[in-house]
């Protein structure tokens, strides 16, 4: 009698450890559905970027060739690029000769052409400040500056018009003297 | 006793060792440094300094000149008389660029001074001709 109710017991406690497993797998089934319905939501987002990508990339492709057309200048390697610019001086007043006044008028038109190739390769420094009051432009300031070592530049033509000495210079460059 | 042909040989050696260090007697080192301002287009101010070099350069020769130098052998006196080849020698080394620009108001005015940064010169003085060599 012990033993059949001992039994019993067992059988009983073997059945509710059964329905239990049996919940649990219900509950992982319905894990499985919802990952099946939130799935495409996913793909739809996916599809967006991937719009998204496509259009940036056409806009890409237009910018790339705009740039194309209007021909900007890129140092390629093995190549060279020749930078041609045109410097300005003038005359002082108080030159004892034209010839002095020539030749002072070269070396500030030499110098204002270095500048003109420093600004090309290297770039110009822009500050610029305005101070308004009372809905007016009181004081307005630009400054700008340049900072290079310029060699191997080469003057080209000189003429000297009316005190104005203007000096073609050109530098050539090449994709070997920037990389690093 | 010696034969003709072995005195004729020390004599060479001893004239070419004479000859040499005559040469190396007429060269020197030089320290050069050169700037000019243009302010407004206008040149402002320049500046070439010149100066024995107290101790040896280091370096590799670079780009030359060759300046007539009228039994002189002293540089400063060279380049001033031919100042005009040797400042054009000078920027072929490559010169400093400052530029400073400044708009008040509509009112412009701008500075820019170029640089030769001390650079040592090697001269050789030889037969009324200066090489002058930049040492790199």
């Amino acid at each position: 009698m012990k033993y059949s109710m001992l039994l019993v017991a067992f059988l009983s406690a073997s059945t509710l450890m059964a329905e239990t497993v049996v919940v649990d797998t219900d509950k992982m089934k319905v894990a499985e559905t919802k990952v099946i319905l939130e799935y495409p939501k996913q793909t739809e987002k996916l599809d967006a970027l991937a719009r998204q990508l496509t259009s940036l990339e056409n806009k890409l492709g237009e910018v790339t060739q705009a740039a194309q057309e209007n021909k900007e200048p890129l140092l390629e390697k093995d190549k060279q690029m020749i930078i041609s610019v045109l410097g300005q001086g003038v005359a002082p007043m108080n030159t004892s000769s034209p010839a002095q006044a020539y030749a002072l008028a070269k070396r500030a038109a030499v110098a204002d052409a270095y500048r003109l190739i420093a600004e090309k390769v290297k770039g110009v420094r822009v500050d610029g400040q305005d101070l308004i009051q009372n809905m007016m432009v009181k004081k307005s300031t630009i400054r700008t500056s340049v900072n290079a070592m310029v060699r191997n530049a080469n003057v080209v033509e000189t003429t000297f018009k009316e005190g104005l000495c203007e000096v073609e210079m050109e530098i050539v460059l090449a994709y070997s003297q920037f990389a690093q | 006793m010696r034969s003709r042909n072995g005195n004729s040989f020390s004599l060479f050696a001893i004239c070419s060792v004479i000859c040499l260090s005559s040469l190396a007697l007429h060269a020197g080192e030089y320290l050069v440094s050169y700037r000019y301002v243009v302010k407004d287009m206008i040149l402002f101010n320049d500046s070439l300094q010149i100066s024995h070099a107290m101790k040896k350069c280091d370096g590799k020769p670079d780009k030359f000149i060759e300046l007539v130098d009228n039994e002189s052998e002293d540089l400063t006196q060279i380049i001033k008389n031919n100042s005009f080849e040797f400042t054009n020698f000078i920027h072929t080394l490559g010169l400093d660029v400052k530029h400073n620009e400044t708009t008040i108001n509509a009112h412009n005015s701008s500075t820019t001074i170029l640089t030769l940064k001390t650079t040592c010169f090697k001269v050789d003085f030889n037969d009324s001709l200066a090489k002058i060599t930049a040492l790199k």
